[in-house]
């Protein structure tokens, strides 16, 4: 038990945590081309780097509007990162990859913009 | 990092809140300029809307754009408000030049007033029918069009939306299906008909034909297999252990070993026996047959069979014949040199009977030797008999006549423990035969049926007709015909079948040594095929033997030549020449020639009697054996001299008379001298010989 404490300590001082589970939401509307870009490239982006950690939820807004309002979503595509906390927001179709790991926290921002 | 420690962490956990979410928002602005969003949510008095940015539906406009089928929208009659670039090219139009225009232009003229129905039937539900389109060019293509009222908004006018389907590549492949099925069913009836071929041949042959799954072991059969088998139709399917206990338990672990053997080669074909269920009897059966593979591996064995035992029978009784041919070649060739040899011995008998002065023990050792000679003869009598090689005198012979010396013989023959029982013939019917070699036979048969009853029986002596068709004939060995059967049954211990199959060849026996000479019976075989009859037996251990001889029946009786015959010899004079090719039977018969007066020459091959001849010296009579090696024999002498010595009488002498010889035109009114003879026989034939030609 005690080796792997602290194997699990060594990994969190690398750029990738690995405790927790990520809940993930996108909410789309329909089947626009950036939703479909979207949804393509959160699944290959999680697959990379969240393995067998994460959970994907779709929403699709054209179908259920009123679900906007819960996590104040205003453009879309919008991927919310509803686990671990605190929530995170990303919006576009997702395809600068170095973004989306700085926004969901997945990697450390290397600039501080303070 | 803490650059403020006086901060308090509840307002510096507040900054890091406020200043993330100033980035978000600035994210958010930013996103929205650059055009990565195509959708933003806003709030109205219904609550939260979606509005997607333009050319935001573009995959629903490249699916239709793109799709297989043709899709249009319609107005309520029928104009078209939308086609897509598949329905453009189905009825061969410039997509552009389409819109506007009424579908009906594209429906053939018959079937415009069914389209209409199509198109107003049952507002709001989804229907479909199948139409033949006119394309522009003129061509014809079958489609199906799928019709459902489009409902954009309330205040939109109605609107149809069609997907029209191109049926001509699926009406290709029914097409083809059914051209497919013709196929097929012409090639089953093709089959059927093979099959039915292979089945009349498997019936011509009187075949059967069987399959052994090498999966589950099952075995399929035909109905002529059953009943092979001697199974009435309708028995269940069986397995393989089923099949192989149906062979006898002795051939059982080779018919294994066949089949396992055919997994391996490929091939099977063998004769087993097997029991009928039905009578219980045992057959002979063949089964020939090859295995077939799937991947290399033996799956199943398939083939035919058919019941053998009658073919096997027939070749047991060719093979037998033959067998007795062999032995009856083999015998009449020693009958023949021991004919010569008892010539010898008792030519010189008679001579030293008139050179030495007899005490009473010397007459007694002359007799017993010349008995020696004469129950030799006799014994070579009986070899020559069976290989038919024996002068036969055949007359057209009624059996009725010689029953009375047949209950003579049988009489003297038993005893009187054994009684005799004749059953007399209906009619009177001849055959051709020779009566005393016939009364040999009956004697030899009489002595037999006495010895298989030590404690005394009835002996039944039979006469009767039987006529023999082509296939009785062939099987028995003889021509197809009447034949007058003279049976003789005796009520003894009966033999077994391994022993009935020996009982003809000679020196069989199964009496002590001593008893019998083994040469009975092969009298009998051998008399009745010289007769041109056969000879068959039915005995069963414990009740008793029948022998039958069956002889040609013959509608004409010929006068019997009786011929009397003298016991003393006569002397006589003349120069009688001698032809033997045997050193010592012809000195001895030289001796015996100078004894009864006459003046011998001799020659030992028909060339040097032919030289001697042509010298033309005195020759009265030719005394000559008719066989002889070299390329002059008996036969060839007297031809040559009936070229050019006609007057000269000849005598002809032989070992075995055999019919062949006398079956000769040219020597038929010949006198033969049988070997051995004695000086008496010879005293009497030369002096007939030289009478006839006196």
């Amino acid at each position: 038990m005690n080796d792997a404490n602290r194997s699990v300590a060594a990994a969190e001082d690398s750029e990738e945590p690995t405790t927790g589970e990520y809940n993930l939401r996108l909410y789309v509307a329909g089947q626009t081309p950036k939703s479909l870009a979207a949804i393509a490239n959160l699944k290959n982006l999680c697959e990379k780097h969240l393995s067998g950690r994460y959970t994907i939820e779709v929403v699709d807004l054209l179908v259920t509007p009123q679900l906007a309002a819960g996590d104040q979503i205003v453009a879309l595509p919008t991927l919310v990162r509803r686990l671990p906390p605190p929530l995170k927001r990303v919006i576009g179709d997702l395809s600068n990859t170095e973004r989306v790991l700085v926004g969901l926290d997945i990697r450390p921002k290397l600039a501080s913009t303070t | 990092m803490n650059r403020q420690p006086d901060f308090a962490a509840a307002d510096h956990a507040q900054l890091v809140e406020l200043r993330d979410r100033l980035r978000e928002a600035e994210e958010t602005l930013e996103a929205i300029r650059n055009g990565e969003v195509d959708a933003v949510v806003v709030g109205g008095p219904a609550g939260q809307q979606v509005y997607t940015l333009e050319n935001a539906d573009r995959p629903y406009r490249v699916l239709i754009e793109q799709m297989q089928e043709g899709a249009v929208t319609l107005s309520e009659h029928g104009l078209m408000l939308y086609c897509n670039q598949r329905f453009a090219t189905l009825v061969g139009a410039e997509r552009e030049s389409l819109i506007g225009e009424p579908i009906e232009r594209f429906v053939v003229s018959t079937e415009t007033s069914a389209f209409h129905r199509l198109m107003d039937s049952g507002r709001g539900a989804r229907r479909s029918a199948e139409f033949m389109l006119q394309a522009a060019d003129g061509s014809r293509v079958p489609v199906n069009v799928s019709i459902a009222d489009l409902k954009v908004d309330a205040q939109m006018p109605r609107v149809l939306c069609g997907v029209v389907t191109d049926l001509t590549h699926s009406r290709e492949r029914s097409h083809e299906l059914a051209a497919a099925n013709m196929q097929l069913a012409s090639e089953i009836d093709e089959r059927r008909r093979a099959e039915d071929g292979l089945q009349l041949a498997l019936d011509a042959a009187d075949m059967g034909n069987w399959e052994l799954n090498l999966v589950n072991d099952v075995v399929t059969r035909s109905a002529r297999y059953d009943q092979i088998f001697g199974y009435t139709a309708g028995e269940r399917t069986w397995e393989w252990p089923t099949m192989l206990s149906q062979f006898l338990p002795d051939d059982r672990e080779a018919v294994d070993v066949e089949f396992a053997r055919a997994k391996r080669t490929g091939f099977i074909d063998f004769e087993r026996r097997i029991r009928r269920v039905s009578d219980e009897a045992i057959r002979w059966v063949q089964i020939k047959g090859r295995t077939y593979y799937q991947d290399g591996k033996p799956v199943r064995i398939a083939g035919v069979i058919s019941d053998v035992t009658d073919r096997r029978h027939v070749e047991e009784q060719l093979r037998q014949a033959q067998k007795m041919e062999a032995i009856g070649q083999l015998t009449g060739g020693i009958a023949h040199d021991f004919n010569n040899l008892l010539m010898v011995v008792g030519g010189s008998l008679d001579m030293l009977d008139q050179r030495i002065e007899k005490d009473e023990k010397t007459a007694r050792y002359l007799a017993a030797a010349r008995q020696g000679v004469e129950r030799g003869a006799r014994l070579n009598q009986q070899l020559l008999a069976f290989s038919r090689r024996q002068d036969l005198r055949v007359e057209a012979v009624c059996i009725e006549d010689l029953i009375g010396t047949f209950e003579n013989l049988l009489d003297r023959a038993v005893g009187e423990t054994i009684t005799v029982h004749i059953e007399r013939a209906p009619e009177l019917w001849y055959c051709r035969t020779d009566p005393h070699q016939l009364e040999t036979a009956i004697l030899n048969l009489a002595i037999n049926a006495r010895d298989a009853m030590p404690q005394g029986g009835a002996i039944t002596l039979r006469t009767r007709i039987l006529q023999l068709d082509a296939q009785g004939a062939a099987t028995s060995g003889a021509a197809a015909g009447d034949y007058v059967v003279v049976s003789l049954s005796d009520t003894g211990m009966g033999m077994p079948p391994d022993v009935v199959d020996r009982v003809f060849e000679p020196f069989f026996t199964t009496k002590d040594v001593g008893k019998g000479t083994g040469l009975g019976l092969s009298q009998v075989y051998g008399f009745a095929r010289q007769s041109g009859g056969f000879v068959n037996i039915e005995s069963q251990p414990g009740s008793g033997t029948t022998v039958f001889i069956h002889l040609p029946r013959t509608a004409r009786p010929v006068a019997v030549e009786t011929a009397t015959h003298s016991t003393a010899e006569i002397k006589g004079k003349g120069v009688v020449l001698v032809v033997e090719d045997d050193n010592d039977v012809r000195a001895v018969a030289s001796s015996l020639l100078e004894n009864l007066g006459y003046s011998v020459l001799e020659a030992e091959t028909g060339s040097d009697a032919m030289r001697l001849i042509e010298r033309g010296g005195r020759i009265d009579l030719i005394f000559t054996d008719v066989i002889m090696p070299g390329d002059m024999n008996g036969i060839d002498l007297v031809r040559e001299l009936k070229a050019r010595h006609a007057t000269i009488p000849v005598l002809l002498t032989s070992g075995y008379t055999a019919q062949r010889i006398a079956s000769e035109e040219l020597v038929k009114d010949l006198q033969l001298l049988r070997k051995p003879y004695n000086q008496v026989e010879l005293s009497l034939a030369v002096r007939m010989v030289m009478n006839d030609r006196a």
